[in-house]
């Protein structure tokens, strides 16, 4: 068995020695379930609490969401989704200029969600501690913002390590795992979108 | 090699995942990557919160020696029960069981050389000493008072002393912990088995190690956001759980309890595992059931989130939904039941070896067996409305946590002592400890049923002056000293061991699964050469079903690349 080793080279040896791609794309599905649980969780307080109430927003006299706005930013978000996935997909293809370029677009467009949510934040007479509208509000869609905060600093950082070759053709789990990232933040923003805005 | 290799992926290659063997102190003892060091660094650090813990438990019977004790005060009272159950669920048994047990021996007995993520691992080690500073620290700014399960309001913000936010950070942090150790196992028990190793020849630990990773990843996260939620409430004052405000106490107790129910599994499924291996070792006959044990783990894992309001019937649900709770609650007896039932057969017709380990097992069997039987009373609504928070509580978790899991990590530690330090126990003394801790657990706890149908409320630092009471309460304080002093002579036993007990060998037991098959203490790189695995793991009357193990006596067999410390560095470079 040891001839796996001694057969082949050094730069095999080390790929063996490491935590492989495969080991890592599983590990990163599950830590994304995971989160889906964390997600969960206040999804099921936000509706037991709404529940649990004659009616909503709650207390009487709450000005609704702004449904409009939020399926604009919404549609701004799922693009995002869309460019990434041409990312990957150019990047697998070898294709780097259009790489880089639709991964600029998709920074952009998660930049843009994130200044659109600033936007209806300011715009809500609700407070995060005033009520348990506010509180579930702004508790879930503020975790979702914070995780597409934490996905447009991690493009970012991808941008800058393929600008620098830290991935090949072959190697790039890094990538993959920002692109299966950003999807579940999308997907997220599903399920928070029905929840608040049209339910 | 007649095995199909072919069905196995091995990504990392057959001979993969070798890392570096340490160079200084610092790596080899403290930042460690092994998974069996820091299996042990989780023994230590989780041995002295027991410690801690256990004197905090001191504290409550003293206080209850008698009616209207002085001993401490009653807020002192509430923080010693607060933080001695938090910390014996968080900071000891759940990582003990999965931490300390599951990182030495489910490695060794998949056949690999670590676990898939031995960086997360040492992360996720790492953050249990903090939580522990954070939770036993909380005494200096005053400690939580509301018992393990924190229901609000008395948590919240109004009521809660300063130092339940730190709790809310410490549970949080193990819950972390928890997760990433969750999921660093699953993979590796998916990913890294030898091969020849399908799903029904791992050993049952290695099924029972499965079964709880799984909960550790999904149940442990939903605790994390009704912590989050109980942190904003107590430091930003977002209404979750305050009703003035249109929140709801009842919303923390449906999300603990979510998490709670799935993590009482977290604390047992491991010990399971542990009896699985002891009892077919020590009857020298094959286990009954295999199969049987092994998918009602995850029978126990799958129904575990299906019955968290049985711990709720009394906070005013619908009528309706407490019988469904119920049916489905006795229902878990089933798959627990047919556990019993196949451990009871491995041992009939046995040629059973009385050592420490199999007697701390059947002592698990007999306690558990206790706990399991009043599980099923207080699933009964109408009984629960009676016993809800009363002593007779008390006596049933203790019967499951201590009497069940406790008693399952002991039988561990007296199995796989040897394997780990490469030093046998004192078996005489092993005994006496034994002995002494069943007798005195069963009189610490047994009283409690009568005095919790009696009517003695839990978490109170006084009672009714009654002959009755007052009897109970005396054996139970008198014997929990002996249960302490039970602890002295284990930690006599494993210090004089460590220092001069007799060399183990590799198999001192004549077990049949992998670990057993290699030297005590094992390399860091476990296996010299990575096994084939033939059959399942239990069959005493054949050869051993293992291939590619016959140079792991012979020290002088290294294979070239095991000596010479190839790299770590390759983790640096991403790809």
């Amino acid at each position: 068995m040891a001839v796996h080793v001694a057969a082949h080279g050094a730069d095999e040896v080390d790929h063996l020695y490491a935590e492989t791609a495969d080991l890592r794309l599983t590990g990163f599905v599950l830590f994304l379930i995971s989160d889906v649980v964390l997600f969960s969780s206040f999804i099921f307080a936000y509706l037991y609490l709404r529940h649990s109430v004659p009616q909503w927003p709650w207390p009487p006299g709450t000005a609704p969401l702004d449904t409009a706005f939020a399926a604009v930013n919404s549609v701004v978000l799922f693009g995002s989704g869309a460019t990434m996935h041409f990312a990957l997909e150019n990047w697998k293809h070898g294709n780097r200029s259009k790489w880089f370029g639709w991964l600029i677009a998709t920074i952009i467009l998660g930049s843009m969600f994130l200044g659109g949510q600033a936007y209806e934040y300011s715009h809500i007479q609700a407070t995060w501690g005033g009520s348990i509208f506010g509180a579930s509000f702004f508790t879930l869609t503020g975790m979702h913002g914070f995780h597409v905060f934490c996905g447009v600093i991690y493009l970012i950082i991808l941008g800058l390590q393929t600008s620098q070759n830290v991935y090949t053709r072959q190697k790039y789990f890094g990538l993959v795992a920002g692109t299966l990232y950003w999807h579940f933040v999308d997907v997220i923003w599903v399920a928070l979108f029905f929840l608040f805005y049209l339910l | 090699m007649s095995i199909s290799l072919a069905q196995h992926h091995h990504p990392q290659g057959i001979d993969g995942h070798i890392h570096q063997a340490p160079t200084s102190f610092v790596r080899k003892y403290v930042f460690s990557i092994d998974h069996k060091i820091i299996g042990i660094q989780y023994f230590v650090t989780t041995g002295i919160f027991m410690a801690i813990a256990g004197l905090l438990a001191e504290v409550i019977r003293t206080q209850l020696l008698s009616p209207n004790a002085q001993f401490v005060s009653p807020d002192t009272f509430n923080e010693a029960f607060s933080v001695h159950g938090s910390a014996m669920v968080w900071l000891v048994i759940i990582p003990m069981l999965t931490g300390a047990f599951g990182n030495f021996v489910m490695p060794l007995q998949i056949g690999a050389r670590d676990v898939a993520f031995p960086w997360l691992n040492m992360a996720s080690f790492w953050m249990f000493p903090p939580a522990g500073l954070l939770l036993f620290g909380s005494f200096v700014i005053g400690a939580p008072q509301a018992g393990w399960t924190e229901y609000p309001p008395i948590s919240g913000p109004q009521y809660g002393p300063p130092g339940t936010t730190m709790w809310c950070m410490a549970i949080f942090l193990v819950g972390v912990s928890s997760t990433l150790t969750g999921i660093n196992f699953l993979v590796t028990m998916y990913k890294m088995r030898a091969p020849g190793m399908t799903f029904t020849r791992m050993p049952l630990f290695v099924w029972a190690q499965m079964a709880t990773a799984i909960l550790s990843m999904i149940a442990t996260t939903a605790l994390a956001g009704a912590l989050l939620a109980l942190f904003l409430e107590r430091v930003f004052g977002i209404p979750f759980y305050d009703p003035a405000r249109g929140g709801s106490p009842i919303l923390w107790q449906h999300m603990f309890w979510f998490y709670s129910h799935p993590a009482v599994y977290i604390m047992i499924l491991p010990a399971f595992g542990i009896i699985s291996e002891i009892f077919p070792t020590f009857a020298r006959k094959p286990i009954f059931g295999y199969k049987a044990i092994a998918f009602s783990s995850m029978a126990i894992a799958l129904l575990s989130f299906m019955v968290w309001a049985h711990h709720m019937f009394t906070s005013g649900l619908s009528p309706s939904i407490e019988v469904a709770f119920m049916l489905l609650t006795m229902v878990i007896a089933v798959p627990t039941g047919i556990k019993i039932f196949s451990w009871v057969m491995t041992l009939f017709g046995g040629k059973i070896h009385f050592t420490t380990a199999m007697l701390f097992a059947i002592g698990f069997i007999i306690t558990f067996l206790c706990g399991g039987l009043t599980g099923i009373y207080l699933a009964a609504v109408p009984v629960d409305l009676h016993l809800h928070g009363t002593y007779f509580i008390v006596a049933h978790l203790h019967y499951v946590l201590f009497g069940g899991s406790v008693m399952g990590i002991f039988a561990g530690l007296y199995y796989w002592w040897p394997k780990m330090t490469g030093r046998m126990m004192n078996e005489t003394l092993g005994k006496w400890h034994f002995a002494l801790l069943f007798t005195a657990f069963n009189l610490t706890f047994m009283p409690m049923h009568f005095l919790g149908i009696m009517g003695m409320p839990r978490r109170v630092s006084f009672y009714v002056n009654d002959p009755w009471f007052i009897f109970w309460n005396e054996l139970a304080s008198i014997a929990s000293y002996a249960m302490a002093g039970s602890f002295l002579i284990f930690l006599y036993n494993a210090l004089s061991s460590l220092k001069s007990g007799a060399l183990a060998g590799p198999n001192p037991w004549g077990a049949r699964t992998l670990e057993w098959q290699i030297p005590s203490p094992p390399h860091y790189y476990n296996f010299k050469n990575i096994p084939a695995v033939y059959s399942a793991p239990y069959e005493f009357d054949k050869p051993l079903p293992y291939g590619n193990l016959q140079d792991e006596l012979d020290d002088s067999k290294v294979p070239p690349q095991l000596l010479h410390g190839h790299g770590e560095h390759a983790h640096a470079g991403a790809h």
